[in-house]
């Protein structure tokens, strides 16, 4: 119960779900959960159950929408997909990443350099 | 984005229940898909379903998360403290049903008294731009005249200078009679000019109001001679229109008033009236702007409206420069104006020019004292509505020491103190909604009777009601008392106080220190705003006993009233007039039961002054007066004294051989002779009433002993008696003044009701067109003079009632609380030997502690407060031991029985049940 910290966590979460739906297109929860377990080379342990906060709350933002549908095995489930405003804000934060990453990487590098 | 993320919190607040389904459904699928993955991995089905449930982590956990990210937490959080709160408030009926009724007596109070300051302060007057709206008169500090009016000169000069106002008007309000399907009525009138209906910016529902001009009369008028009536139309008022005449097509019609065929030519909108006149009809001012007569005959009052933009300030302002030199602006020497001095009252100097013009918005003139009054109760019930929080918190208190294991177990399991402070607040407002909601059912009906027993006592009866203004006060009173007491059994459970109501288990906890501190110091301030109240209510029953046993100077049991007036226009010549009333005393006389019967023109104790201007012939106004200017006239007709019962204190009464005699003689009052023949003897002196060289002398030939004339609150005036039959026949314009209108006056065992029909048949066959006004005994009248001193008594009387009654009740509360902690230590108290009597003794001082901290306290306050109230006292001063002591011995007692039952039971304990209990 300590929702500033899970707020972090679904900030990554949620690129990582909608970077998921825009390769794949739209898929149920489930799914999504497994994609990214796979990606992340099962480095990341996901308690899938956070999931869904993730999904409602891209919802509620408008980056996904979802419906009712039928899974590949018959099931009834709820099927994601991504919204324009979706991919829109995916580019945009991938490319925000990209550059905390390469400010972070140089930072490392010259830390690690005591010339 | 934010919008659309709120309203889709929104939609699943509203769809909650679906929302759950559905999330329900979709950890299902998921796992179940996972299931099926980790089958096909080679798990068993059992092995299986586990993993699934473990990669998933909590069900219930995610479950709650993705409600709060779904929806408004506090909302949710609040709909489940409210089902709680129902649930445990339904759990405790007695309680429930305490509180509710406290809440709603006190919350009712509070709604109704504002709903009386809503309607008639603060709700804005029914015509456009109502705060451009002034009223004007004058006043004559030299005789003690704050409210006076203006003279037809006056008025037209300052019409004429000004230039602050966009119009100006002037009205008298009077009575008169019309007849309306054969019945004759008496209505209110209001004679106004058709400039003060253009001031006032009102438009006709029906027909048209009077037209320029249309109000005057025209034409030098001969000295002597009646003037020229102005034209016969008449306004109905929109209320008049509907009661009486049913609110048919009355427009062009004619209708009888005050014995002349006059056309109605427009109905007025409701809520039109002329200050609180509460007019029925309005007739033209028949003022005659080419000959205006006396500057110093005033008898009107104005009602101006600012023009666009001019400030009320400004306006005040250009009138004091306007009175500085009126005299050069208008031409005009004599009875000109007084310096303003800078507290905006006048130079005493004489009556000619002592007088000055002042102005006040339409709203304030109007409201006037009575704002005082009601303000006072608004202030009463404020502190009835406290004392009823501190016995809930009390109550409340009480409950949470109970619920302590309650609150310590569920703060335990991580209920945040946050939670558990929501928790108590929402029982707080929950109950006080439902008091509230109780509250204004009580306050319509309280209101609604208020108004129907008392009509006049208030301005503007018409405007209270309750309405959203009103709704909403009471919805913010509600909530604001309930998070009182609701936070008040909270605070006290700070901190480690949850841990010791855990550890100690029982279901009443620890006895900390601090609520003791909390409940003693509750009861110290009910009882404190209780003595308060009932102070305030002992000052104002003693006015009303005062004002009630005040000698208004005559016999007031076993005499019968009515008003008889006869309209001047059928009954022009004053000797007939006189003759007609003669007529109708002898019908009267002879009606068995009736032992005597008179009449004459005023009816003490209330009756408007003429302040007439008199010639005294031995008296010479000293320059600070008093000036020769009499306050009173009284035309009587035969057997005046003996029939009311006034003492003749010296001299002799009037004769019947007096009417025919060629001496012109009267009676003063003992006022009169202290006031202007001090140390002389007054029989045989001269007097020359109102007005100028033509009128004969009159020679004093007895006193009368005072009678009330402005109200039995007020001083004494002097008096003039004259006997009608006689002043009749004085020349004019004395002779016709003699009145049209008179009261009658019966010496009778009857009661008013069982001569109704007998008078009203005399009447009838004396003018089909004259009513029977006002048909009352005597004591009636008195009652109706003081009715707002006595209606304010009752009201504060009875919220002091109700003050003592929960404050006795919330001390009587706490005292057993406190007493039931002390059970263990008075039985062994008692096991050791301590006596019943010194049980009591002990129980009782820490009551009579309490009580006195708390009478101490009030007393202050109540002295503090009482000089507010010193303007609506009579005859008792706000500081009155009398009363204090009554107040200390009411509350002690009241005390003694709040503390003497517990201490009671506490003493009857038997020390082996007690000490086999714990």
């Amino acid at each position: 119960m300590t929702p500033d910290k899970s707020d972090v966590l679904y900030g990554t979460l949620g690129l990582m779900v909608i970077k998921t739906l825009e390769a794949l297109g739209p898929l149920h929860g489930y799914r999504i959960a497994r994609r990214i377990e796979q990606i992340s080379g099962n480095q990341l342990v996901l308690n899938q159950g956070t999931l869904y906060p993730a999904l409602l709350k891209l919802e509620q933002m408008g980056l996904i929408s979802s419906k009712w549908g039928t899974s590949e095995t018959g099931r009834r489930v709820r099927i994601y997909a991504l919204t324009r405003a979706g991919g829109k804000q995916l580019h945009k934060e991938e490319a925000q990443w990209q550059r905390a990453a390469n400010i972070v990487e140089r930072f490392l590098k010259i830390s690690e350099d005591p010339s | 984005m934010r919008v659309r993320a709120f309203f889709s919190r929104f939609v699943a607040f509203l769809r909650s229940r679906q929302m759950d389904r559905n999330i329900d459904d979709e950890i299902a699928s998921h796992l179940a898909e996972a299931t099926d993955d980790y089958l096909q991995q080679g798990l068993s089905p059992e092995e299986a379903r586990q993993a699934a449930r473990r990669s998933f982590g909590g069900v219930t956990q995610t479950k709650e998360i993705h409600r709060q990210v779904r929806s408004f937490m506090w909302l949710d959080d609040l709909r489940r403290d409210l089902r709680y709160a129902v649930r445990t408030l339904w759990r405790s009926p007695g309680f429930t049903i305490v509180a509710v009724l406290t809440l709603a007596l006190g919350i009712g109070a509070n709604t109704a008294m504002f709903s009386i300051v809503n309607g008639v302060i603060l709700r804005p007057l029914p015509y456009p731009k109502p705060e451009q709206l002034m009223h004007l008169n004058t006043q004559e500090p030299a005789i003690g005249l704050v409210r006076f009016p203006l003279s037809p000169p006056e008025y037209l000069e300052f019409r004429k200078i000004n230039r602050s106002f966009a119009a100006v008007g002037a009205y008298q309000i009077g009575e008169a009679n019309i007849t309306a399907a054969d019945r004759a009525l008496r209505v209110r009138a209001a004679f106004v000019d058709d400039y003060l209906l253009q001031a006032l910016g009102v438009q006709p529902v029906q027909g048209r109001l009077f037209s320029l001009g249309e109000t005057d009369i025209s034409g030098p008028t001969a000295p002597g001679q009646p003037a020229p009536p102005p034209a016969p139309v008449v306004i109905l008022s929109h209320d008049l229109w509907q009661a009486t005449f049913g609110g048919q097509p009355m427009v062009g019609q004619m209708v009888e008033v005050t014995g002349r065929r006059r056309e109605v030519i427009g109905i007025m909108p409701p809520g039109a009236d002329v200050l609180d006149n509460r007019t029925q009809i309005w007739m033209p001012l028949g003022l005659n702007p080419t000959n205006p007569g006396d500057r110093r005959s005033h008898n009107l009052y104005l009602i101006g409206r600012l023009k666009d933009g001019v400030t009320a300030q400004a306006a005040q302002t250009e009138l004091i420069a306007l009175i500085q030199d009126w005299g050069e602006r208008v031409g005009v020497q004599d009875h000109v104006f007084a310096t303003v001095k800078p507290d905006g009252g006048a130079e005493a100097v004489n009556f000619d020019a002592g007088h000055i013009l002042q102005m006040k918005p339409l709203h304030d003139e109007i409201v006037g004292d009575a704002g005082r009054s009601i303000w006072l109760l608004q202030a009463a019930v404020v502190l009835v509505l406290l004392i009823g929080c501190a016995n809930l918190a009390n109550l409340l208190l009480a409950r949470a020491a109970r619920r302590r294991r309650e609150f310590a177990v569920r703060a335990a399991l991580g209920a945040s103190r946050g939670r558990l402070l929501r928790q108590s607040v929402v029982e707080g407002v929950m109950l006080s909604i439902a008091g509230g909601a109780f509250g204004v059912v009580l306050a319509y009906g309280g209101v609604q009777s208020l108004i129907h027993l008392y009509p006049t006592s208030l301005p503007r009866t018409s405007e209270v009601t309750l309405d959203p203004l009103v709704l909403l006060f009471t919805l913010g009173v509600s909530t604001v008392t309930g998070a009182v007491f609701g936070l008040a059994p909270v605070m006290h459970t700070r901190g480690s106080g949850l841990m010791i109501g855990l550890r100690e288990g029982g279901p009443k906890g620890g006895t900390g220190s601090a609520s003791d501190h909390t409940r003693r110091g509750l009861v110290v301030a009910e009882v404190a705003l209780a003595v308060i109240l009932v102070f305030g209510a002992g000052l104002l029953l003693r006015t009303v006993y005062n004002l009630t046993n005040v000698d208004a100077g005559f016999n007031r049991s076993r005499l019968v009233t009515f008003f008889v007036p006869l309209p001047f226009v059928n009954f022009r010549e004053p000797a007939a007039r006189v003759q007609i009333y003669q007529r109708l005393l002898d019908t009267l006389r002879a009606v068995p039961g009736v032992q005597k019967v008179t009449a004459m023109s005023g009816l003490p104790p209330t009756r408007p002054a003429h302040n007439n201007n008199t010639d005294i012939e031995s008296y010479i106004a000293p320059p600070g007066g008093p000036f020769e200017l009499v306050d009173y006239e009284q035309f009587v007709m035969p057997d005046y004294f003996e029939t009311m019962g006034i003492p003749i204190v010296q001299g002799r009464s009037f004769r019947a051989t007096d009417a025919v005699s060629s001496g012109m003689v009267l009676i003063v009052n003992e006022t009169f002779v202290n006031t202007f023949l001090k140390g002389r003897n007054p029989i045989g002196q001269r007097v020359r009433p109102c007005c100028g060289d033509r009128m004969p002398w009159f020679t004093v030939v007895g006193v009368a002993k005072d009678v009330k004339q402005g109200g039995v609150h007020q001083k004494t005036g002097t008096e003039l008696y004259f006997f009608a039959a006689r002043a009749a026949n004085l020349p004019p314009p004395r002779g016709s003044i003699t009145p049209g209108a008179m009261n009658v006056v019966l010496r009778t065992t009857l009661p008013a009701a069982a001569l109704s029909s007998t008078i009203e048949r005399a009447v009838r066959e004396m003018d089909r067109s004259v009513p029977v006004v006002r048909l009352r005994d005597m004591e009636g009248v008195f009652a109706e003079s003081i009715q707002r001193p006595r209606l304010l008594a009752q009201l504060v009387g009875g919220f002091a009632g109700l003050a003592l009654l929960l404050a006795a009740v919330g001390t009587y509360g706490v005292l057993s609380y406190l007493m039931a902690e002390r059970r263990r230590e008075i039985g062994i108290r008692m096991a050791l030997g301590a006596a019943r009597a010194s049980v009591l003794a002990m129980m009782m001082k820490q009551g009579a502690q309490l009580t006195m901290i708390g009478l101490v306290v009030g007393l202050a306050g109540a002295l503090a407060l009482n000089r507010l109230l010193a303007s609506l006292l009579f005859g008792v001063r706000p500081t009155d031991p009398a009363t204090i002591g009554v107040v200390v011995g009411t509350i002690a007692a009241v005390a003694a029985v709040a503390c003497g039952l517990p201490a009671f039971r506490a003493s009857q304990l038997d020390a082996n049940v007690v000490l086999r209990d714990e």
